[in-house]
């Protein structure tokens, strides 16, 4: 048990700021979706009617809708995938015992500092059918010609990999650490007994990273559904043809272009609804190392 | 020294105490609106001869974002009594600000306080504006869809360039030419399909929606799934399976293959005129939509945008508001608004100063869409549909064209699906004014 | 059968292939981090480069001469100078704020021993972390309209100042700090606040380094909400004078002027993280072993 200071005020002092913020403006707030999702409003708002739960039951009979979340699903399972499986080999390369180390970390954590907008802009050259440099390359080599902005799935994989690319300086910090928890001894002990780097890996530093692994995809996956608005809006707006309208997007354009803020509602309580069960299972099986000692 | 000096400072406050009533005492008149580029300089150009051309009141336009933002924020803003005076809503935004009841119609306005003559606006924009034959909005940037043609591809292809096609048949006929002879890798592309299949309707005097076209009372049904609108779908359907229609996109991206030459004809808003003679490397025509023969002649509807009049101002405020809509619409004004912009000149006598002047004879494409809007019928049909949440529904008619276009929905069962959908929007929407 | 020769040779083989392995890791390494870079190396030789030699086919790869001329294009376009300092105070503000009440928080839950409601505001702060802003965000929209503060820094910072993950990260290392010092404080007759400005505080310094690096990049680029509360050239963001850059309707967009514009509004975030990369692996990554 940590020390006591006797003062009854002062802790309520002390939490008052955080607590009144979070009521005002985010507990508040999120009651306020609850209430108006079973509200169908005007555009002006002058005029709402109590419709139950007619939102979400038309919600989930909306191809558009059950599309937003195919689609983010698809990109949050590309940014995972091949998310982290990326930055562990990076992670691997950067914390190999080699010198530099400590500049190959550096040199590979940078993107964490672009933002999802920035990220979007940069893939959006890249792919670009005239001015980008990837369509050229990938026909140079033979392959075929791509334009990413008619073709749907195409559009979605390309948002998704940029949307990874810009997370894997975040994943690499994470796993580097990681990899420096695993016991050396073991390692090394697993070596002498002439285990291939590859078994050493499988057996000894996965089963270690685990923990950083899950909190990893948990991360990774809040970011995909929550985090990378800019981004398609920067690159697609959801386009083309609805081929990457993530949830979050259509939320926005509900809401904010279609001025139906009682469907936005009831699609950000079912955004709650997904934010709450990851949180869950990241406070089970991540947080109990993290939150309490 | 100090004696200067306070007699410097003397002067400085007689000068302000002369100065600070006639400061306090002037308007503020807030505009908020969405131009940005050539439209937004040109607007605060004239902005800033209205604020100079008088003393009492002082326009400050703020660019609000595009025009969706705007409105949200506006509409946030009323709930607050920070609303603006003159808000810019897109015109698909007219029914929604027609039911807000957060208006005061333009008519109102003219009854008490006159010095604009009505009759001099053109007849097919007041008649957007207008329900009853009364004026809601200031029409300000308005535009038309006209058909964008390539001169040099046409010659390469063995076509009149002065020659472009009038009905939907020579397109198909002359887009096959132009694939074939290799002069351009398609034939013809859409900006904004949704409305692009609007014009059709109204060009053909086509009823979009019921109701008149949601002006003889609330639509609450639409029409484009009959006979004539699965006709005109059919028929593009053709043509990209022919390889002569390319899709473009929902909104300007047409532009770019039209400017690059990949394709030959592009049917887009008048609005795009300055941006692609500037940065088209070759010769630009332009001419009236293509026609379906056998059906009607009716008009081009009006798109662009017009200026609303929010509540909660006071009587002196709505001078000011009034002043400045006076002054947008004195000639030598809205000529050179047309002419920095290349919006509709909105009023008849401006468009007689630009023939006087000899613009339209340097400039004839700036003629082409005025010349089709005014030999066009004022037909109901004709006039533009009035709808609800049209953002939204121009969105689901934009993916059922997408669907339709590229073979992925046969045309009725697409244009059904969008009208059911549609229709329970409508239902929706008609809910909450009951 | 190993004679001293052979175990000479066996050891000269193990040391070449333990140099090959080595240069292979290099190799890697370098080979993976240009990959990763590849995207903005290209924005970087794209901003460079003038309208024509951006649109030649095939794409080049060979740097321009016109990066000044591109810097200055997207400065005045998008007023780069406004966009700069508003996110900065943004930012700043944010991160500051989310440090100060995170901290203060944080001591409170440690320090106090069990206050009445002490579990139902630390659930209430952690419960934040479930209600990201599109779960809240019409609501909150109206909220701050209704305050009078759209379009303005208000809107922008303080809904943000509030962090369950600092608090999180606070918690977790005042629970690390010796008893025997807190002990002494309060012998010494210091006051609770005493004990956390000149103690604890320089304790925390590298957590506080590590959440202030998270928090500035996190705020610095923000999209969707400086996208709906502010409106005016005034207020805007840089993220969101980006997108202005590239939006333009007919025209082809002039990506050597929009990457010019990008690398410009890379380079605080990109600072931040340089400096703080060390703390924040140190405080952040490295907690989540414990």
């Amino acid at each position: 048990m940590p020390s006591r200071f006797p003062s009854r005020i002062l802790p309520y002092l002390l939490l008052a700021p955080s607590v009144l913020i979070v009521v005002v403006f985010l507990v508040v707030p999120s009651i306020q979706s609850l209430y108006l999702s079973f509200f169908q409003t005007s555009p002006f708002g002058d005029r709402m009617i109590f419709v139950g739960l007619r939102n979400f039951t038309r919600l989930f009979r909306s191809a558009e809708y059950l599309n937003a979340f195919w689609v983010t699903l698809i990109a949050a399972l590309i940014v995972v995938g091949v998310g982290l499986a990326a930055s562990l080999l990076c992670a691997v390369l950067a914390n190999q015992r080699i010198r530099g180390s400590h500049l190959y970390r550096t040199l590979m954590i940078w993107p964490y500092a672009l933002s999802p907008a920035v990220a979007g802009t940069i893939w959006a050259l890249l792919w670009h059918p005239t001015a980008g440099w990837l369509p050229y390359a990938i026909q140079a080599l033979g392959g075929p010609s791509l334009n990413w902005m008619t073709s749907g799935n195409l559009a979605l994989v390309v948002v998704s990999l940029a949307a990874t690319w810009k997370m894997l300086g975040y994943n690499v910090i994470f796993f580097l650490a990681g990899l420096q928890g695993v016991p050396r001894e073991l390692e090394e002990a697993a070596e002498v007994d002439g285990a291939t780097p590859f078994r050493r890996f499988i057996h000894i530093t996965l089963p270690f990273l685990s923990p950083t692994a899950l909190f990893l995809l948990i991360m990774n996956s809040l970011y995909a559904f929550f985090e990378i608005f800019g981004l398609v809006d920067v690159m697609t707006k959801g386009g083309p043809g609805r081929a990457t309208d993530i949830l979050v997007y259509k939320l926005w354009r509900d809401g904010f272009v279609n001025l139906q803020t009682g469907l936005a509602a009831a699609e950000s309580i079912i955004l709650f609804v997904v934010v709450a069960i990851l949180t869950v299972l990241q406070f089970r099986f991540v947080g109990q190392r993290v939150f309490y000692q | 020294m100090t004696r200067r000096l306070v007699r410097a400072f003397l002067l400085a406050v007689v000068l302000v105490g002369l100065l600070g009533p006639a400061a306090a005492a002037q308007i503020e008149v807030q505009f908020w609106h969405s131009m940005s580029g050539a439209a937004g300089r040109a607007l605060n150009d004239l902005v800033e001869r209205f604020n100079a051309s008088q003393s009492e009141y002082r326009v400050h336009a703020q660019f609000s974002g595009s025009y969706a933002e705007a409105l949200t924020r506006a509409i946030a803003a009323l709930r607050t009594g920070q609303a603006p005076n003159i808000l810019q809503v897109y015109e698909v935004g007219t029914q929604t600000m027609l039911d807000s009841g957060a208006i005061i119609p333009v008519y109102e306005l003219a009854e008490s306080r006159g010095g604009i003559d009505f009759g001099d606006i053109s007849r097919p924009i007041f008649n957007y504006y207008a329900v009853d034959g009364k004026l809601y909005s200031m029409p300000f940037n308005s535009s038309t869809a006209m058909l964008y043609y390539n001169k040099d591809i046409f010659r390469k292809a063995g076509l009149d360039p002065n020659r472009p096609p009038t009905t939907f048949d020579e397109v198909l006929e002359m887009g096959r030419q132009i694939v074939a002879s290799g002069a351009a890798p398609h034939a013809i592309s859409f900006g904004w399909p949704a409305w692009v299949f609007e014009q059709a309707h109204a060009t053909h005097n086509q009823f979009y929606a019921n109701n008149a076209n949601g002006r003889a009372g609330r639509a609450t049904e639409v029409l484009f799934n009959g006979p004539f609108g699965v006709e005109v779908v059919t028929h593009w359907r053709r043509w990209a399976e022919e390889g002569v229609f390319v899709y473009g996109g929902r909104e300007y991206s047409a532009n770019q293959a039209f400017i690059s030459g990949q394709i030959a004809m592009l049917i887009q808003s008048t609005s795009s005129l300055a941006s692609i003679e500037e940065a088209a490397n070759f010769e630009v025509g332009t001419t009236f939509l293509p026609r379906l023969e056998g059906y009607p002649r009716g008009n081009s509807v009006i798109g662009g945008a017009s200026l609303w009049v929010l509540k909660g101002q006071s009587e002196r405020e709505l001078d000011g508001v009034w002043e400045f809509f006076k002054f947008i619409n004195r000639t030598e004004n809205a000529v050179a608004w047309h002419q920095g912009t290349g919006y509709f000149p909105v009023t008849n006598s401006a468009v007689k100063t630009l023939l006087d002047s000899g613009w339209f004879a340097e400039n004839p494409n700036s003629l082409t869409a005025f010349l089709q809007i005014l030999t066009g019928s004022d037909h109901p049909a004709a006039q533009g549909v009035l709808l609800g949440q049209f953002v939204e529904i121009r969105d689901i008619v934009d993916t059922a064209l997408e669907d339709a276009l590229n073979g992925r929905v046969p045309v009725q069962r697409a244009l059904d699906q969008a009208a059911a959908r549609v229709n329970q929007v409508l239902a929706d929407y008609a809910l909450l004014y009951q | 059968m190993s004679t001293p020769a052979m175990s000479v040779l066996a050891g000269a083989g193990y040391r070449i292939r333990r140099q090959v392995k080595t240069g292979l890791t290099h190799l890697a390494a370098w080979g993976t981090i240009f990959i990763l870079a590849l995207p903005v190396l290209y924005a970087l030789v794209m901003s460079t480069l003038s309208f024509q030699e951006a649109y030649r086919f095939p794409p080049s790869l060979v740097p321009g001469r016109h990066l000044l001329a591109n810097l200055q294009e997207a400065w005045v376009h998008i007023n780069m100078g406004r966009l700069l300092f508003n996110s900065t105070v943004v930012a700043v503000a944010v991160a500051v704020g989310k440090m100060v009440l995170s901290v203060l928080a944080a001591f409170a839950f440690t320090y106090f021993g069990d206050f009445r409601g002490k579990w139902l505001f630390f659930g209430l702060i952690l419960i934040t972390h479930m209600l990201p802003l599109p779960v809240r965000i019409v609501p909150t929209f109206e909220l701050i309209t209704r305050l009078g503060w759209a379009d303005t820094y208000w809107a922008l910072t303080v809904p943000f100042f509030a962090s369950a993950t600092g608090t999180l990260l606070f918690r977790q290392f005042f629970l690390t700090v010796p008893h025997a010092l807190a002990d002494a404080a309060r012998i010494d007759g210091a006051g609770p606040m005493r004990f956390l400005v000149s103690i604890l505080l320089p304790l925390s310094r590298t957590n506080l380094a590590a959440l202030f690096m998270v928090e500035f990049i996190y705020a610095w680029n923000e999209y969707l909400w400086p996208l709906v509360a502010t409106s005016s050239d005034r207020m805007r963001v840089v993220q969101i004078g980006i997108k202005t850059l590239l939006a333009s309707e007919a025209q082809a967009a002039e990506w050597n002027v929009v990457m010019a514009g990008a690398m410009i509004s890379i380079v605080p975030p990109l600072l931040v993280l340089l400096l703080l990369q060390g703390a924040f692996v140190k405080g952040f990554a490295l907690q989540q072993e414990k």
